[in-house]
């Protein structure tokens, strides 16, 4: 068994609800809804995490893509506007795992597969250039 | 071989002025010594980009029809001051708005009128014979107004304390987020790139030296508050505690956005980044040694800020090139330390200065006055009594 995070976004908002029952029955996933964003009404975005055997993701995966749904992998639920960023290092205080850290050249970067959503670097950038996605 | 300002200014003009930066001028000095790099290099590039909360804007907005004596003012719901003549106004960079609180104060309007955007000036007033209009409300570009000007009281402090957290909760100070136990330390400097480092007696840079300020060639004007220049020093002169100060003004409207952020310390305020650029003139060698200091040979003291007193314990004095190596030794644990100021773009200023000296736009200007030095800050004392 295995975890993962993925944000789909749905070419129509009404998709979602076979879509997802579709999954558990056919695939065995489990899914938990992390986030619902609502843009315009006229498509939807939805955060969630499924888990199950690593098969039956991807090949649930490749049925959501079949279904004109975009999948986007999400090693981190928190993102870091490059526009906004200054390479403070008032973020890389409070990431005690090191998902956040400075380069030789004194750059910020990010290192989302390490990251443990703990959250506090949202708070800690005061360029507010850290958002999270749920 | 001793050089005068108007010499380098001369070979400025005739595009031959040698300019490096603080971190490059280091090699030099190594591989020539400082007697030929004195004679080498003209003019040496120094910069920092940190938060600066001491900053704000004298702004004036014209006459109205009827006019207004404005009163009570807020620009895009942050207050700016009153106190003035009838449409000027001063408005602090750490005044928080009423509706969103520190995170839109008077910092992020300075950074959005710098960035072009129209703000919301709504004004109240009592309503006199010659200023009959009692409010305003209007929205105002930075190119619709007649001066707009940042006046800093305190920036580009000369060394700062290092901040850690002895006690076992979590703190929110203007040096960060602080972790308990002594989790994590915080520092803010360019160190061997900023400028009151690299002058540590403030023997180039005085009032009316010609600085980079946010973009624009600006001036400093003044010492700035809190100017303790009779701070500890070190044999050759260097401050081992926060030192001298500089108060210094600018024209916002040739400033960059980019060099001038609003900022927000989570639990503690608004403040705002401020991109500063000072030339150092090599005029002899003196100075010359001067500005080839190393990160290692910088020393501040790591501050328990978990102690709400004025005097907080002093930890461990330390250099900033342990603070730069990314971990601190303090009795036998290995701490973690970040910085708060962008060295990366203090680089680029430094850069840009730098470019601008060679391309001939940028001239040194001669102190028109030195500042003290042996200037020492005094506290406030806290008297009884409801009248003397
Ligand atoms: S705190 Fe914000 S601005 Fe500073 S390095 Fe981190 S993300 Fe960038
Ligand atoms: S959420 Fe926590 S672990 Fe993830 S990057 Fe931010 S501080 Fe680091």
């Amino acid at each position: 068994m295995i975890a993962k995070k993925i944000l789909l976004s749905f070419p129509q908002k009404s998709a979602g609800q076979p879509m997802a029952m579709e999954l558990i029955k056919t695939y065995h996933l489990d899914f938990n809804i992390l986030k619902a964003f609502i843009d315009d009404n006229i498509k939807g975005t939805l955060l969630i995490e499924i888990k199950g055997e690593e098969a039956d993701i991807e090949a649930g995966i490749v049925y959501l893509r079949e279904h004109q749904i975009g999948v986007r992998d999400i090693q981190s639920v928190v993102e870091v506007d490059e526009n906004k960023c200054v390479s403070c290092g008032a973020c890389t205080a409070v990431c005690a795992v090191g998902a956040l850290e400075m380069t030789v050249d004194w750059s910020l970067v990010h290192h989302d597969d390490k990251c443990l959503e703990c959250m506090l670097c949202v708070k800690a950038c005061p360029m507010r250039a850290i958002h999270a996605l749920i | 071989m001793a050089k005068t300002y108007q010499e380098i200014n001369e070979k400025i003009a005739r595009g031959e002025a040698v300019v490096v930066t603080a971190e490059e001028v280091i090699g030099i000095v190594k591989e020539r010594g400082v007697q030929e790099a004195a004679e080498y290099v003209d003019v040496v590039t120094t910069a920092t980009f940190g938060p600066m909360c001491s900053s704000g804007a004298f702004l004036n907005f014209g006459h109205s029809d009827p006019p207004i004596r404005m009163g009570e003012i807020t620009i895009n719901g942050v207050e700016a001051y009153g106190g003035l003549a009838a449409v000027d106004t001063y408005l602090g960079a750490t005044q928080p708005s009423a509706d969103r609180g520190i995170e839109y104060g008077g910092a992020h309007v300075i950074s959005d009128l710098i960035a072009g955007k129209e703000v919301h000036l709504v004004a109240k007033s009592q309503g006199t014979d010659c200023y009959p209009r009692k409010e305003l409300d209007t929205w105002v570009k930075l190119e619709d107004l007649n001066e707009a000007y940042l006046f800093n009281p305190r920036n580009v402090y000369q060394n700062y304390n290092a901040a850690i957290n002895g006690s076992s909760k979590r703190i929110y100070t203007y040096m960060g987020i602080l972790q308990p136990n002594m989790g994590n330390i915080t520092y803010s400097t360019a160190g061997e790139l900023s400028p009151l480092l690299n002058d540590p007696l403030l023997k180039t840079i005085g009032m009316g030296t010609r600085i980079f300020f946010g973009g624009a060639q600006g001036h400093v004007s003044w010492m700035g508050t809190q100017f303790n220049s009779a701070c500890p020093r070190d044999d050759k002169g260097y401050p081992q505690t926060p030192g001298a100060t500089l108060a210094l003004i600018g024209n916002m409207k040739e400033m960059d956005p980019k060099y001038i952020r609003g900022a927000v310390y989570e639990g503690y305020g608004t403040s705002m980044f401020v991109g500063v650029g000072i030339p150092i003139p090599i005029l002899n060698e003196e100075i010359m040694s001067f500005v080839a200091v190393e990160n290692k040979d910088l020393y501040t003291n790591v501050i328990d800020y978990s102690v709400p007193k004025k005097a907080k314990p002093n930890l461990k004095k330390v250099s900033y090139a342990e603070l730069r190596s990314g971990s601190v030794d303090i009795n036998g644990k290995s701490i973690k330390t970040s910085p708060l100021s962008s060295l990366k773009m203090a680089r680029e200023i430094a850069e840009e200065l730098n470019n601008w000296i060679k391309k001939g736009e940028f001239f040194l200007q001669e102190p028109i006055q030195s500042f003290p030095m042996g200037n020492t800050i005094k506290g406030l004392e806290i008297k009884e009594g409801e009248s003397r």
